[in-house]
């Protein structure tokens, strides 16, 4: 039997009667990419804030590492390994880049805090902004420092918002490659949401469409992209 | 800033009050000064508040005010020893500061603003009208004992003794919260006021580092209460009113909140323009507020801000153009 690293089973983020998310199953093995996709407003990223506990549930629960974390707020999550980066950069502007990274690890209870920073920094290509203020990075490296600071303290499930929005091509490539990377050095399983198609099928193993809360198609990335549901639902003629 | 940098700056600055009280012999001019410290301490709480939570608060009067009815109350009561009174007032006002502040921290923007309004508005309608308490609107003296720390009160009130506890405060209040500032519970509440969603995101409960800069503006607006009562011995509900806080935010504005010692410099400037410009105008305060529309405008950082900018070269502190993204 598979052990997986994340589970939801059944969950549902209902607003008064929109149903966001309606029955979700997902799950994540160690050392797995899985892309989700769909539309905008399909429910992809309210998955995610359902998964780290900033959206409450209506119904189901969200199991990582085998322990239900449904109830658990945010800040026990991230201690238990759940991280996450979000679709707008979400970075402490005015704080250097290597004192952020130092506290997120600290906080983490991580106890060389200083080498882990530099492992993470090193790791993402921000060791030489260490001294610099967050603020007066270039876009790219702040998204890369969004990405270190879910990093930090080793977590066990990495759930990224659309991580390559506002990059150039170059840069979003770069990124793939590290992420893809991460997942066998790093030990981490990543569930991305990403509207780049060639870099979800790219680094995806597995891929998961959605449309309306609901999961309309999941598998591997080739079964998924000749799914004529997938097809008609988001692909299109683009596929 | 290092520790000792900021060690070797608050030596300097004690030495310029000594200087001061060389230069000044005018009583009342020392008076005015020590005043105008006295607010600058509590600037200085409204500032923190607004320098580390990012919050406003317009009802710190509070706790300024009930600094002193606590001091009056319990030495008529006589408790214990004025010492360990100042040390319990403090402690109260800490402790009230604490538990507000864990109710209140967590309603954002200008409801927040509202809330300490309230607050600080119920407490100064309760003492107006509690006469046999606090005396009413007629407010409390103050009844110091004779010494206070093995110094006669008499000699802890001439102008020049007062001037230097006020000022000697202020330095050491500045030079503390320098150093908590610094620490890793600085970097923690800086990281929750910049951004209280990616600081939950990275481990922090974000509800107990504000409460504890709450309480900390608090505390420091206590001490200056404490300051106060000593300095005028007497207390009355003006001293709880929002706009005695209102008044002090102005300080904060025009002096700037984003560099510690800004709110201090803003008390200061504002006591120096009410001495100056009350001689020749009785409404002053026009003016000053165009001082103030000034400021907000030219430099959103305050004076200090701006200063500051100016010695390093760079745009003012804390307004630094955005990435544009």
């Amino acid at each position: 039997m598979t052990e997986y690293v994340l589970q939801t089973e059944d969950v549902a983020i209902h607003y008064g009667g929109v149903k966001a998310v309606d029955g979700v199953d997902l799950t994540l093995s160690k050392g797995q990419i899985r892309g989700l996709i769909g539309p905008n407003g399909s429910g992809k990223s309210t998955v995610i804030d359902a998964i780290t506990g900033r959206r409450m549930l209506t119904r189901g629960k969200v199991v990582l590492r085998g322990e239900d974390v449904s109830e658990m707020g945010v800040v026990e999550r991230r201690k238990r390994g759940l991280s996450r980066s979000f679709q707008r950069t979400s970075i402490f502007g005015q704080m250097l880049v290597g004192k952020q990274v130092e506290l997120a690890s600290h906080k983490m209870g991580v106890e060389d805090s200083y080498a882990d920073t530099k492992a993470v920094l090193e790791e993402l290509d921000l060791w030489k902004f260490a001294q610099v203020e967050a603020q007066d990075l270039g876009y790219g490296e702040q998204r890369r420092l969004d990405l270190a600071l879910a990093l930090v303290g080793r977590p066990s499930v990495l759930l990224l918002d659309e991580p390559m929005a506002g990059l150039s091509v170059k840069e979003s490539l770069d990124l793939a490659q590290h992420l893809k990377q991460l997942t066998s050095s790093w030990d981490v399983s990543v569930l991305l949401v990403e509207h780049d198609m060639d870099v979800v099928f790219s680094i995806s193993d597995v891929v998961t469409v959605f449309e309306l809360g609901r999961v309309i198609s999941t598998g591997e990335p080739a079964k998924v992209r000749s799914d004529p549901r997938v097809r008609e639902a988001y692909l299109g003629s683009t596929a | 800033m290092t520790f000792y940098r900021s060690l070797l700056v608050s030596i300097i600055a004690l030495l310029l009050g000594l200087a001061v009280l060389n230069f000044v012999t005018s009583s009342t001019l020392l008076s005015l000064f020590t005043q105008a410290i006295i607010y600058a301490v509590f600037a200085l709480g409204i500032g923190v508040l607004l320098k580390q939570n990012g919050m406003v608060s317009f009802g710190h009067a509070l706790y300024f005010g009930s600094a002193g009815y606590l001091m009056g109350i319990m030495l008529q009561l006589q408790w214990a020893s004025a010492e360990t009174l100042i040390f319990y007032t403090l402690f109260i006002i800490t402790l009230v500061g604490l538990l507000f502040g864990l109710i209140i921290v967590r309603v954002p923007g200008v409801a927040f603003g509202m809330l300490t309004l309230a607050i600080g508005q119920m407490f100064y309608l309760t003492a107006s009208r509690a006469r046999g308490f606090t005396g009413g609107a007629d407010g409390m003296n103050i009844d110091w004992p004779s010494t206070l720390f093995g110094f006669s009160v008499s000699q802890i009130l001439k102008p020049s003794v007062i001037f230097m506890i006020s000022w000697t405060t202020l330095i050491i209040v500045i030079f503390l919260v320098s150093c908590l500032l610094r620490s890793r519970f600085g970097a923690i509440t800086e990281a929750v006021r910049d951004n209280e969603e990616r600081a939950r995101f990275i481990g922090i409960s974000t509800l107990l580092p504000r409460a504890a800069i709450y309480s900390l503006s608090a505390l420091i607006s206590g001490i200056a209460g404490v300051l106060s009562a000593l300095n005028t011995g007497f207390v009355s509900p003006e001293n709880l009113h929002w706009s005695l806080s209102g008044m002090t935010l102005m300080m904060v504005v025009v002096g700037g909140f984003k560099v510690l010692w800004g709110p201090a410099l803003g008390a200061v400037v504002y006591f120096m323009f009410k001495d100056i410009l009350g001689d020749y105008a009785t409404h002053w305060m026009t003016i000053f507020g165009v001082v103030l529309i000034a400021v907000i405008v030219f430099s959103p950082t305050g004076i200090a801000g701006a200063i500051v900018g100016l010695m390093s070269g760079k745009p003012s502190v804390g307004n630094k153009p955005a990435q544009g993204h």
